[in-house]
């Protein structure tokens, strides 16, 4: 599964973009099931409204994508676009 | 988080901040106490009434002293975190929740003592920050009530509480959301962007007591890690120039509306255009000269607090109310031509 993340706003205003294979990797049935639950029906499939300065994610997982907003993220959609933006290329 | 400490220092040492909260120099004070402006429920005055200059506690029962909790989130996310320190406490062993509540404390206090607004909302709200949100979480944001800050991962960034133009920013947020509330889209939401860097920026120059000469106009100075090539995030003087990093990228920043940036990304370049209407304004305040915060801040603040100016403004429409507002607050003199002027220079139309 190809994962990328896509983080835009914030103060500074930088983009940040990365992205993951988990083929191979030890966490991979964990980093799917993150990615399942973030794209899970009811979730936001265009631009979210978020807060001043506020950081914006696009979660692309093969092909579809969510888009989510801070300080509206649930743990685990954090962990998995910490994983990705950390680990990911 | 050591580390990081021993890098960054603070712009204004908190105890200066606290000392600066606590004075009673006439010479802020006074011009507060003339201008005496008011905001919110002015809304539905008429775009042809000038500028009311309405005392915000004609009762005189709001605090003159800021209301300040500090929430420390250990790292998690969950807003707001534990209660680590109250209006009036002994300062805290983590020198993250001091300047926070210095921070808070100076921008309570400037904007008290030069518009003579009572905290964020006008009516002495309670001033609310949670320090060392998420695990080296790269930003600070305001989230309709409180101020958040990370502590920066330690490379790229630093501790978002060591500006304090960066504290001034969050929270002239909430000034913009219970007055104009700017939709925080496009050229409107480039212009709340662009007023909490005015305003943030004013905030430290007013704590430094510098002259608009005198101050860097630079938003976010330390907040940049060690081995990043740049000054800060942003430059009012020059948009554009404040950063040019392998690891960051260039400062994208536009000076003029010919560089205006078109994109759907950061809320349509909310982070990115309001460069135009920040270097708008520090074109004006040099021009005028002395404190920024008097006359060209003072036309910027009367202007987003009036009641005319429309959620979903653009550069334009702001552009022509500061023209109208410096008319109303100093006639047809020097500042109405120094305002028509600075937006000229960056291209916007004020006719």
């Amino acid at each position: 599964m190809r994962i990328v993340i896509t983080r835009t706003g914030g103060f500074a205003g930088i983009e940040r973009r990365a992205e993951l294979d988990t083929d191979g990797r030890p966490d991979a049935t964990h980093l799917e099931a993150l990615a399942h639950r973030a794209l899970a029906p009811g979730r936001e499939p265009g631009p979210v409204r978020g807060v001043p300065d506020g950081f914006h994610y696009e979660i692309d997982v093969d092909g579809r994508s969510v888009h989510l907003a801070d300080p509206h993220l649930t743990h685990e959609q954090r962990e998995l676009i910490q994983t990705v933006l950390k680990e990911g290329a | 988080m050591d580390t990081v400490k021993s890098v960054f220092c603070t712009i204004v040492p908190p105890h200066i901040l606290d000392a600066l909260a606590q004075a009673e120099d006439p010479r802020h004070h006074e011009p507060a106490r003339r201008t005496l402006e008011h905001d919110g429920a002015l809304r539905t005055r008429r775009r042809v009434t000038p500028p009311a200059l309405i005392h915000a506690d004609p009762a005189g029962t709001l605090s003159d002293k800021p209301q300040r909790t500090i929430y420390d989130e250990q790292h998690q996310t969950t807003l707001p975190g534990t209660k680590v320190h109250g209006e009036g406490d002994h300062p805290s062993k983590d020198a993250t929740v001091n300047r926070a509540n210095a921070a808070l404390g100076a921008t309570f206090d400037f904007y008290l003592k030069v518009y003579g607004r009572h905290s964020i909302d006008g009516a002495g709200m309670p001033l609310n920050a949670s320090v060392h949100y998420g695990e080296k979480y790269d930003n600070a944001f305001w989230d309709g009530s409180q101020m958040v800050f990370g502590d920066g991962d330690g490379e790229l960034f630093g501790d978002f509480t060591v500006s304090v133009d960066v504290i001034g920013h969050e929270l002239t947020h909430g000034v913009t959301q219970h007055t104009a509330n700017l939709e925080y889209y496009g050229q409107s939401g480039a212009l709340n962007e662009s007023l909490s860097d005015v305003f943030g920026s004013l905030i430290k120059q007013y704590a430094l007591g510098q002259t608009a000469d005198q101050a860097d106009w630079l938003i976010g100075q330390g907040l940049l890690g060690p081995t990043i090539h740049g000054v800060a995030l942003r430059s009012m003087k020059a948009p554009g120039t404040a950063y040019d990093d392998p690891h960051l990228g260039k400062d994208p920043q536009p000076a003029t509306m010919d560089d205006f940036v078109r994109t759907s990304r950061d809320n349509g370049g909310v982070h990115i255009n309001s460069g135009i209407p920040n270097h708008a304004f520090y074109l004006l305040a040099t021009a005028l000269g002395g404190h920024a915060w008097e006359r060209a801040g003072r036309i910027w603040y009367a202007t987003l607090t009036g009641g005319e100016l429309a959620a979903d403004a653009g550069f334009a429409d702001f552009a022509r109310q500061t023209a109208a507002t410096a008319r109303a607050l100093y006639g047809e003199g020097d500042a109405v031509q120094a305002v028509l002027k600075a937006w000229s220079r960056v291209g916007v139309a004020t006719s």
